[in-house]
């Protein structure tokens, strides 16, 4: 999540505003919504301030000079950056010292965090679960869902695992989909706990079309899948979770991520997707950037991907021969064989994204996925070596 | 990794053994696995003991299961249910017989009736009966397929069948496409017209090169080849370049062209061929002598012949045999294609019905042909009773308990079960009993033979044959079911 820097007076709690100009407060405006007003000089803050005494209660100005903030008590955020946007939605506190940029409708992927608790508890995961009680990013999520103005085109929600919020996750899926209905929906999720069929029925019946669920895989039997998520009995829930899936008619793509167990054994995985679940829609693997518990686990995770361009090659043949359609993400170009190129996909985000320095002179930069921007040369990183020489891509 | 996450029990399945040190396996999902004498006793014995790679393929192929097992059985159910959608979605293929008469005089030919020999038609109102049974399917997709005789002959027919469909489906929304099997000798350029707005296919014989075909398909003028690949060049030029798909039978004659029979198929640009051995049964059986071959004769020319089509496929022509594609379709497909032959319950009757020109109902075109030699015995019943009044007939009762291969003696231990079943109506031809125990019959001899052959194929396949293998397998673009 992009993190700002600003000045706020006044904000007690974390606050949900969509960024406006004045000009177009007028054709925007609704009571329950929030609106961060630029204000460009005192004559804005003044207009802003009248138009809040007049009634209009939900307007907080926002600016970019401290000289001018400074003029007035409290009141104005102060972003002196400029990185701010227009329609952006913010969340912002007195206590943060900064606003967190939920959505920007230019960028490419878009993400709504809804938890940090999980059930499983996995090697490599990039962001440890934690226990404590969270429900706001529920509530949260449901107001940046009335804050955007533009539709996204994708939009996806991530954790923890978002399933934990059992009808709170519906609120919130029934909330975009009713507010944004062009929108398409990836969800993040393990699917263990779809495996009940009650709760399944709840979760997904009715559901819009347009969600897609994504869920990992790291095993083709119970006791390789379970160790990679350090939970007894996830396997046998995950595959119960994806017949419901199924049943409900749910879009479904499998995620493996690539540290050494699962590469071990990708090929067999593979087959057993294709034979068993050939109802999802497509396989994404993906490398793994070893942060988070990955650095506690750097014999399992720490991995050269280009050592293993022949299981990686195999899998996906495997998926091919049995018409499941595969991508590679998080790769860089320079990582895969040649032959694999076709597959891999530009998935990091926007700003989490990053090249190294070698990448500069790098014939393929421009069509490679680059390195996470916690990316650094170091033995706990994605081993790259830039392609030089002619070639077609 | 930590081995105590295992604790499996063996689920059940069948073995078939391939040589002194080894067997293959299969499932009740129907999956396969290549065992070491080894390894088959330590899964019956002692799974513990088992690699872990090698513990992992079995649990993940239904032959163990691991700590619990509410995913994996419930998969296991799912994956059976996929098997049997064929003989379980309701009747799919509907094969009207509008006339018996033909201007061949083949010598295997059960069937035909010279041309001016009439009186073997069906009536306007039969085929309007035909049709209105025909929607009592529960199939959601529908092939309706012409036969004969050449059912060309009598396009009015023809004609009013499919109009009839047509109009019908207006209401009944299933997916419908039309199959007219004929010689092409009788096809005008109206004729392709009509067809081309009307989504039907052409399906004719093709034996091999001129010589061979003329042989084995006489007419007074001996050229119904190049009568047949004119028919062929006419209806591509009209519907297009997949309008016309080609089966061959193979006669004792053909024994000796297994690589001229696929040449001539690439020569007229298909991308298709179904070796087919002949019936031995019906008129042909009395021309035994004459015609038939022996099991490894047939086994022998299939070989050669599929050596060749895999050899232009190497060369960049693609080709898929059809045999080799079903059978891989039941060993390496999750989906059924929905070849008839070879289900348990048995097709007949449950995957096909025959509309006969005789005024009966038929479970299967070996039926029909079977009652052309005078076993009538296989009738379910009248054009005009209804689905439920056909199935409801103690023939069709007999051909389902019959065939159920986890059942049948002989079948329910056999390896192969998964993919296969008894076929009353072939033990009917061939022994005239349709209780016959499957292991006496020809399907069951030429089927086990195929399963064996193409698992050994597939226990040293390299990745290009394995392309290959999975390629065929899926059932998108199978279309002689
Ligand atoms: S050197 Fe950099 S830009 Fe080139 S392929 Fe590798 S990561 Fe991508
Ligand atoms: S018919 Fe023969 S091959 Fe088929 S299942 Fe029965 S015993 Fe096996």
């Amino acid at each position: 999540m992009r993190k700002v820097r600003v000045r706020t007076h006044g904000v007690e709690y974390r606050t949900v505003a969509r960024v406006i100009s004045l000009e177009n407060l007028s054709a925007q405006w609704r009571p329950e919504l929030r609106f961060l007003v630029r204000a460009a000089d005192a004559e804005g803050i003044t207009k802003v301030a009248q138009l809040r005494s007049a009634g209009l209660t939900n307007l907080i100005s926002l600016t970019s000079s401290l000289h001018v903030a400074d003029q007035w008590q409290a009141e104005p955020v102060v972003e002196t950056g400029g990185i701010l946007m227009d329609e952006d939605v913010v969340a912002f506190a007195d206590h943060m010292n900064h606003a967190h940029v939920l959505y920007r409708y230019t960028d490419q992927h878009h993400t709504v965090f809804l938890t940090n608790r999980c059930n499983s508890y996995c090697l490599m995961c990039s962001q440890p679960p934690t226990k404590q009680d969270d429900s706001w990013l529920v509530n949260e999520a449901v107001e940046v869902a009335n804050h955007i103005a533009s539709s996204p085109h994708t939009l996806g929600f991530s954790g923890g695992e978002p399933l934990l919020l059992g009808e709170h996750l519906r609120l919130v899926l029934d909330t975009f989909a009713h507010q944004h209905p062009s929108t398409r929906y990836d969800v993040l999720s393990n699917g263990r706990l779809l495996a009940n069929p009650i709760y399944a029925e709840h979760m997904l019946k009715g559901l819009s079309e347009r969600v897609t669920w994504m869920v990992p895989l790291y095993g083709h039997a119970d006791f390789l899948h379970d160790f990679v998520v350090q939970s007894p009995g996830a396997f046998e829930e995950t595959l119960a979770g994806l017949l419901n899936l199924r049943r409900f008619g749910q879009a479904v793509q499998l995620r493996i991520v690539l540290i050494r167990p699962v590469l071990e054994n990708l090929a067999a995985l593979c087959e057993f997707i294709g034979r068993n679940l050939p109802f999802v829609r497509e396989v994404a693997l993906m490398a793994c950037e070893p942060i988070g518990f990955a650095l506690a686990n750097p014999e399992l995770t720490d991995i050269d991907l280009r050592e293993w361009s022949a299981e990686l090659s195999h899998g996906i043949r495997t998926l091919k021969r049995a018409k499941i359609p595969a991508i590679l993400m998080n790769a860089p170009l320079c990582a895969l064989p040649q032959i694999l190129w076709p597959y891999a996909h530009k998935s990091i985000s926007d700003w989490k994204r990053t090249f190294a320095e070698d990448c500069a002179t790098c014939r393929v930069k421009t069509e490679c996925a680059g390195l996470f921007s916690w990316h650094h040369p170091g033995k706990f990183s994605m081993k790259i070596q830039k392609i030089e020489g002619i070639i077609n891509v | 990794m930590n081995a105590n996450f295992v604790a499996g029990s063996l689920l059940p399945f069948g073995f078939h053994r391939l040589d002194d040190q080894s067997v293959v396996a299969v499932s009740a999902a129907g999956d396969h696995t290549f065992l070491t004498q080894q390894e088959l006793l330590a899964l019956i014995q002692t799974p513990e003991t088992l690699e872990l790679k090698k513990r992992a393929e079995l649990q993940s192929k239904y032959f163990l299961t691991g700590n619990s097992s509410i995913g994996t059985l419930e998969l296991l159910r799912s994956r059976i249910a996929a098997r049997k959608e064929t003989v379980l979605a309701g009747q799919s293929l509907h094969i009207i017989v509008p006339t018996l008469q033909c201007e061949h005089s083949c010598q295997y030919c059960q069937v035909s009736r010279r041309l001016e020999d009439v009186g073997h038609s069906m009536s306007p109102s039969q085929i309007d009966a035909s049709c209105a049974t025909i929607f009592q399917s529960q199939a959601n997709a529908l092939t309706i397929e012409f036969q004969g005789g050449d059912p060309l002959l009598r396009f009015d027919l023809i004609q009013r069948a499919i109009d009839l469909i047509q109009k019908m489906n207006l209401e009944h929304k299933r997916r419908i496409r039309f199959v007219v099997a004929s010689t092409l000798h009788q096809l005008t350029s109206g004729m392709c017209e009509y067809f081309r707005s009307n989504q039907v296919y052409l399906s004719t014989s093709l034996d091999g090169p001129a010589l061979l075909h003329n042989k084995n398909r006489p007419i007074p003028s001996r050229d119904s080849h190049a009568r047949t690949l004119a028919g062929i060049e006419l209806a591509r030029s009209i519907m297009g370049p997949q309008a016309v798909a080609a089966l061959m039978t193979t006669t004792k004659a053909s024994l000796a062209y297994p690589e001229a029979i696929v040449d001539e198929y690439v020569k007229n640009g298909f991308t298709e061929i179904f070796m087919r051995p002949l019936s031995l049964y019906g008129f042909a059986r009395r021309n035994i002598k004459h015609l038939g071959y022996t099991l490894p004769e047939f086994t022998n020319f299939y070989q050669k012949a599929l050596q060749r089509v895999l050899e232009w496929n190497a060369r960049g022509t693609e080709l898929r045999e059809g045999t080799a594609a079903l059978i891989f379709n039941k060993l390496l497909s999750p989906f059924d294609a929905g070849y008839v032959d070879l289900q348990s319950p048995t097709g007949s009757g449950l995957a096909v019905l025959v509309y006969n020109y005789d005024g009966y109902v038929y479970p299967s075109d070996e039926a029909r042909m079977l009652a052309e030699t005078g076993d009538g015995s296989l009738r379910l019943g009248s054009i005009g009773d209804s689905l439920a009044q056909l199935m409801a007939s103690p023939v069709m009762r007999q051909l389902i308990e019959t065939s159920i291969s986890t059942q049948a003696v002989g079948c329910e231990t056999c390896a192969f079960n998964s993919f296969c079943g008894p076929d009353p109506v072939g033990a009917q031809a061939e022994f005239g009993d349709m209780r016959t125990v499957a292991l006496l019959t020809e399907h069951c001899k030429r089927h086990k033979w195929l399963f064996e052959y193409f698992f050994r194929k597939l226990r040293t396949a390299d990745d290009d044959f394995l392309d290959i293998a999975y390629r065929w397998a899926h059932p998108a673009g199978y279309s002689n079911a």
